[in-house]
């Protein structure tokens, strides 16, 4: 049974699993998105691992989201979000995702939870914070 | 030393635009951005489920649909920016992305402002996807870290 907008509340949260990323992580994103730009493993500071685009940390936080303790709210869609890069993250980092309901707003087909998320990497830096709006569904009536 | 095919902070002006080339957003996209990612929601996987549901069938992730406007983006600017750092980013998703729709995005230089190092400037792009019938399906602003010419 997923979670329903009625069954989250204001500070409800959670760590998920680490998610280590790797050079095919890399070359499967600029497959999917079509940015070649990420392939250049030498554009980067020599002597370090080649940074990871920012935006495939943020696509791997959307599912390290769902590796939740608990059960996962039933989104019915992305609306809004805000994503703030902090540091580099680079080939062989790992990173987890933290996440918070830092508020609630119900509507007419659901209701709005709004999420705070950190993505840390293996020291335990903040590599990105993001504010997502995510629509989520009301409990079905019986 | 300055690249003469890339744009500095100087070259970009409030108000350049561009268009990229279209893209047909296929199942296997949906499915090998479910595999990436690791976002199984029934949203984007269960053809069965979503037959009952506001949408009437699957839909893109909206992230792949920010991924993919990404790669239409650089393919869109021919000289490329000079970019040092992708600062932020603020982003609507203001409706679906089926299968078989095809998508373009449409960017416009809408600020340029000074930092207090001399070396670079910051600057936002508008950014706006667009479906085969013109309907925006996300839009969001861009903030990129620019070099200066030395």
């Amino acid at each position: 049974m997923p979670r329903y907008f009625e069954d989250l509340e204001v500070g409800d949260g959670f760590e998920s699993p680490g998610r280590t990323l790797t050079e095919a992580d890399v070359v499967s994103y600029a497959a999917i998105s079509g940015d070649q730009d990420a392939l250049d493993f030498t554009a980067g500071d020599a002597g370090l691992p080649p940074v990871v685009p920012d935006l495939l940390i943020m696509v791997l936080s959307s599912g390290l989201g769902f590796r939740a303790p608990a059960e996962t709210p039933q989104v019915l869609a992305f609306m809004v979000f805000d994503l703030h890069m902090r540091l580099p993250v680079r080939v062989g980092d790992t990173i987890r995702c933290r996440i918070r309901v830092a508020g609630k707003r119900p509507m007419k087909e659901g209701g709005v939870i709004v999420e705070r998320r950190e993505m840390v990497n293996q020291r335990d830096e903040v590599v990105q914070e993001a504010e997502y709006k995510l629509l989520v569904a009301r409990r079905p009536r019986e | 030393m300055s690249e003469p095919n890339r744009q500095y902070f100087e070259d970009i002006q409030v108000g350049d635009e561009y268009l990229s080339p279209g893209r047909t957003i296929t199942e296997a996209d949906i499915v090998a951005f479910a595999g990436l990612s690791g976002d199984y929601n029934v949203l984007h996987t269960d053809a069965e489920y979503m037959k009952t549901s506001i949408f009437g069938e699957r839909i893109a992730h909206g992230l792949l649909g920010l991924s993919i406007s990404s790669g239409l983006g650089s393919r869109a600017i021919v000289r490329p920016f000079a970019t040092i750092a992708f600062l932020g980013l603020r982003w609507r998703f203001k409706g679906p992305i089926k299968i078989g729709d095809t998508i373009k995005v449409r960017m416009r230089v809408s600020d340029k402002k000074e930092t207090s190092k001399p070396d670079r400037g910051i600057v936002t792009l508008q950014r706006s996807v667009l479906n085969q019938r013109g309907e925006v399906v996300q839009e969001g602003d861009t903030e990129l870290m620019i070099e200066r010419r030395k």
